[in-house]
C-alpha cells in the first residue's frame, strides 16, 4: 500500500494551487504586511518590557536600597555626632563646676580663715572667688543654725540672716556631700543666681561657706564651649526648667518644652520642636541633676547628607534615563531593520508567488487548449467526413441516417468541450471566499444523496456511512467543499465497476476535522499515485473524464487549509482521506 | 477523383473517433491509410508494414508521442513524420523540428492542410530514397 498527501504535491501542481490561491493573495498580501507588522510591535513591546524588567526595576530596587540605607547611615551620624558634642560640652561643664566647688573649700585652707570673719576676711574671699572666676557674684559664711555670719558682695543687707530655712542650707545641712550646686533660683535677693555651698566641721560643728554665681557668666561659658551651625545648648533641671538664662528666651523662670528622660544618663533622640524636626542630645551632669541639651534643627544637622543624596538619586536616575534611552533606541532601531527584512522577504515571497502564478496560468492555458483541441479535431475531422460524403466525386452512403450518426459525434465532441469549460468555470467560482461554519456530516449527506439520486443509478453500489456524532463544525465555504466531496465520491464510484461498497465515514483526528470515503473499486497503479491531483491527468476513457476532479478538489483543500491523503492497493481499492482544520 | 502516386500513410493518435474520421477521410483521396491507437501499436507497423508517411500524435497515454517518433526514426529513418499537437507554443515547434521531424500540424487540423503536407513528406522520401538508395530499408 503506498499512501500520498497532497501537501508536496500541490506545490509541484501550479495550475490547481493557481485557481485556489487567486482571490485570497490580494488580501493575502496586505494580511501579511499586517501580521508582519503586529509581529514586530509586540516583539518591540516584550524587549521593552524585558529591558524595564530586567534593567530598570532592579535598579530602582537597588537606588531604594541604598537610599534608606544611606538616610538611615547619615541620620545615625548626625546623631551621634551631636551625643559626642553634648558628652564632650558635659564634661567641660562639670569640669568647671567642680572647680567652683574646689574655689569655694579652698577658702577654709587660706591663711586668711577664722571662724569669725571679720568683713576684711570676707572681702578678701571674694576677691581671691574673683581671681579664679569672674561669675562668682558673693561669698557667706554660715554658723551651724544657718545665720550669715560673714557676707561680702553686692547685697550687704543679707549680713545675719537667717538661711536655715532656705531650701539649699536645708540640703546641704541633710545630704551626705559635703557640697552643693543649687538650682537656679531668685532667693531672698529676688534676682536669678544659684548657689554653691561647701559645709567643714570645725571642733564637731558644722560651719557652711555659700557663694552665688552669674547664670550670666555660666551662659556666657556655655556660648563659648559650644560650637556647630544653629546648635543650641542649654541646662536644664530634672524638671526641664532652664538652668541658665538667655537672653533669647522668657525671663526666668522658663521651661524647656523638651525633658530629658532620667535615665540612661546620656542619649540622642529626634523631635518636634516649635514645628520643626530637631534633633537633641542631652547628657546628665555629674555634680548636679542637670542635664545638657545640645539641640540643631534636623535640616542643618543633615544637610550635608540631603545634598549629597540629591546629587546621586539625580545622578543615578539620569544614568538609568540614559540607559534605557539607549537601548530603547538601539531596539527600535534593531526591531525595524528586522521588521523591514521580513518585509522585503514576504514582498519577495509575493512576487515570487505572482511569478508562479503568471507561469501557472500559461501552463494551464497549454493545458486546457490541448484539451479542447482534442474535441475541437474530432469535430473538424468529422465534418469533413460529412463534406466527403455530401461530394458526389467520392460516391459514399449519404443518407440522412449515415450524416445523422456522424453529426451525433460532433454533438458528443461538442458535448466534451464544454464539459471542460463548465469545469474551469466552477474552478473560478471556486475562489468566492464566503466562509460559514458547516456541517460536515450533513454537507457530505446532501452530496451523497444528490448523487445517488442521479450519477449512482444504475451501479449496484452499497454506500455505508459513518459519521461521527459529536463533529465540530468547521469554517469553511460549502460550495467548493460540496465539489471536493462529490468529485471524490463520484471517483470513488467510477472506480467500481459493477457492483461494490463506498464507504463514508468522518472522524476527529489530530483536532483536525476527517473525512474519509474509501471504494472497494480497482484501486489505483503506484505509478499512477503521483500524478492523479495533476491537472488534466485522468484514467477514464472515452473522453468521460477531464482530470480536473482531484486537482480542484486538491486545491480547494489546500486552501481550507487542509491536505487530502490517499490509500490505495491496486485491485482492492482506494480512500481518500481530507483532513480539514476546525477554525 | 484520381491522384497519381498515392502514399502509404500511417495515422497514430489515442483518440478513436478523431483517428477514424481522419482516416476515412484519407481513404476516400486514394491514401492507402493504417490506423494505430498507440506509440507501441504504431512501432510494430513501421517494423512489419513500413509506410511512407506518418502522422503521428504528439500527446498519448503510454509511450508519448515524441518517444514513438525517435524509435519510428531509429527503425526506418526515411520514414517522414508530421506531427500533429494541441500545444500551441513555438518552443515546441521548433523542439519538433530540430528532432527531425518532417512538418507538424496543430489541433484541430485542416484536411487540406493535411493532404499538403503528407503529399510534400511523401515527396521528400522519394528524394531521399534516390540519392541514398543503399540506406532505404
Amino acid at each position: 500500500m503506498r499512501v500520498w498527501d497532497t501537501s508536496h504535491l500541490l506545490d509541484t501542481v501550479p495550475a490547481g494551487k493557481q485557481a485556489a490561491e487567486h482571490v485570497h493573495d490580494y488580501t493575502d498580501s496586505e494580511a501579511n504586511r499586517k501580521r508582519i507588522r503586529h509581529h514586530f510591535r509586540q516583539l518591540q513591546t516584550r524587549l521593552v518590557l524585558g529591558l524595564l524588567l530586567g534593567f530598570l526595576l532592579p535598579n530602582a530596587l537597588l537606588t531604594a536600597y541604598f537610599h534608606f540605607q544611606f538616610t538611615h547611615t547619615l541620620k545615625n551620624s548626625a546623631l551621634l555626632n551631636l551625643e559626642a558634642v553634648a558628652e564632650n560640652q558635659k564634661n567641660t561643664i562639670d569640669l568647671y563646676l567642680q572647680e567652683r566647688v574646689v574655689n569655694l573649700f579652698n577658702l577654709f585652707h587660706s591663711r586668711e580663715f577664722s571662724l569669725q570673719p571679720n568683713q576684711e576676711s570676707m572681702d578678701s574671699y571674694l576677691q581671691s572667688l574673683k581671681r579664679f572666676n569672674d561669675g562668682f557674684i558673693d561669698v557667706g559664711f554660715f554658723n551651724a543654725r544657718g545665720i550669715q555670719i560673714g557676707y561680702a558682695g553686692p547685697h550687704p543687707q543679707l549680713r545675719g540672716r537667717d538661711y536655715s530655712d532656705q531650701p539649699w542650707f536645708k540640703e546641704l545641712r541633710a545630704g551626705s556631700r559635703n557640697y552643693l550646686i543649687s538650682d537656679l533660683y531668685t532667693g531672698l535677693r529676688n534676682i536669678p543666681h544659684f548657689t554653691i555651698a561647701v559645709r567643714q566641721v570645725f571642733d564637731g560643728t558644722p560651719y557652711s561657706m555659700r557663694a552665688t554665681l552669674d547664670p550670666d557668666k555660666l551662659y556666657v561659658f556655655l556660648r563659648a564651649i559650644s560650637h556647630g551651625k544653629e546648635v543650641e545648648t542649654t541646662l536644664v533641671n530634672a524638671r526641664g526648667q532652664y538652668q541658665v538664662v538667655d537672653p533669647a528666651r522668657s525671663p526666668f523662670p522658663a521651661s524647656s518644652s523638651y525633658v530629658p528622660p532620667g535615665s540612661p544618663a546620656a542619649g540622642v533622640e529626634e523631635i518636634e520642636l516649635d514645628e520643626r524636626a530637631t534633633l537633641v542630645a542631652y547628657t546628665w551632669l555629674k555634680e548636679t541633676p542637670w542635664a545638657l541639651l545640645v539641640m540643631q534643627p534636623a535640616s542643618v544637622a543633615q544637610s550635608g547628607m540631603y545634598r549629597t543624596r540629591l546629587v546621586l538619586t539625580i545622578s543615578l536616575a539620569a544614568i538609568s534615563l540614559l540607559v534605557s534611552l539607549v537601548i530603547f533606541l538601539t531596539i527600535r532601531k534593531v526591531v525595524a531593520d528586522a521588521r523591514r527584512m521580513a518585509e522585503k522577504g514576504q514582498q519577495l515571497q509575493e512576487m515570487l508567488a505572482h511569478a508562479s502564478k503568471l507561469a501557472s496560468i500559461g501552463e494551464l492555458a497549454a493545458g486546457v487548449a490541448h484539451e479542447i483541441n482534442n474535441p475541437l479535431a474530432i469535430i473538424m475531422a468529422t465534418s469533413g467526413v460529412i463534406r466527403d460524403m455530401l461530394n458526389p466525386e467520392f460516391d459514399l452512403d449519404h443518407s440522412p441516417e449515415a450524416i445523422c450518426k456522424e453529426l451525433s459525434t460532433i454533438d458528443t465532441a461538442a458535448t466534451r468541450a464544454k464539459g471542460i469549460t463548465k469545469r474551469l468555470q466552477e474552478m473560478g467560482k471556486a475562489r468566492m471566499p464566503v466562509s460559514v461554519q458547516c456541517d460536515l456530516n450533513a454537507l457530505t449527506a446532501e452530496v451523497l444523496e444528490r448523487l445517488q439520486r442521479v450519477e449512482f443509478k444504475g451501479k449496484h453500489l452499497e454506500v455505508v456511512t459513518r459519521f461521527a456524532a459529536d463533529l465540530p463544525q468547521i469554517l469553511a465555504e460549502p460550495e467548493p467543499l460540496r465539489q471536493v466531496v462529490g468529485n471524490i465520491l463520484v471517483n470513488a464510484a467510477d472506480a467500481i465497476a459493477d457492483k461494490g461498497t463506498i464507504t463514508v465515514s468522518t472522524a476527529m483526528q489530530d483536532g483536525m476535522v476527517s473525512l474519509t470515503i474509501a471504494d472497494t473499486g480497482r484501486g489505483i497503479p503506484a505509478g499512477d499515485l503521483q500524478r492523479i491531483f495533476n491537472p488534466f491527468f485522468t484514467t477514464k476513457g472515452g473522453g468521460r473524464g477531464t482530470g480536473l476532479g482531484l486537482s480542484i478538489a486538491a486545491s480547494i483543500v489546500k486552501y481550507l487549509g487542509g491536505t487530502i491523503k490517499v490509500n490505495s492497493i491496486p485491485g482492492a481499492g482506494s480512500s481518500f482521506t481530507v483532513l480539514l482544520p476546525v477554525k | 477523383m484520381e491522384k497519381p502516386k498515392k502514399c502509404k500513410v500511417l495515422l497514430v493518435d489515442d483518440e478513436d473517433i478523431f483517428r477514424e474520421a481522419t482516416a476515412r477521410q484519407l481513404a476516400v483521396r486514394g491514401f492507402a491509410v493504417q490506423t494505430a491507437n498507440c506509440g507501441e501499436a504504431a512501432l510494430e507497423l513501421v517494423r512489419n508494414d513500413p509506410p511512407e508517411v506518418v502522422v503521428l500524435d504528439q500527446e498519448m497515454p503510454g509511450m508519448h508521442g515524441s518517444e514513438t517518433f525517435i524509435n519510428i526514426k531509429r527503425i526506418n529513418p526515411l520514414v517522414e513524420v508530421i506531427m500533429l499537437t494541441g500545444n500551441t507554443s513555438v518552443d515546441n515547434a521548433i523542439h519538433l523540428m530540430q528532432q527531425g521531424t518532417f512538418d507538424y500540424l496543430m489541433k484541430p487540423i485542416n484536411i487540406d492542410e493535411l493532404l499538403y503536407k503528407i503529399e510534400d513528406a511523401h515527396t521528400r522520401k522519394q528524394l531521399n530514397e534516390k540519392k541514398r538508395p543503399d540506406n532505404a530499408a
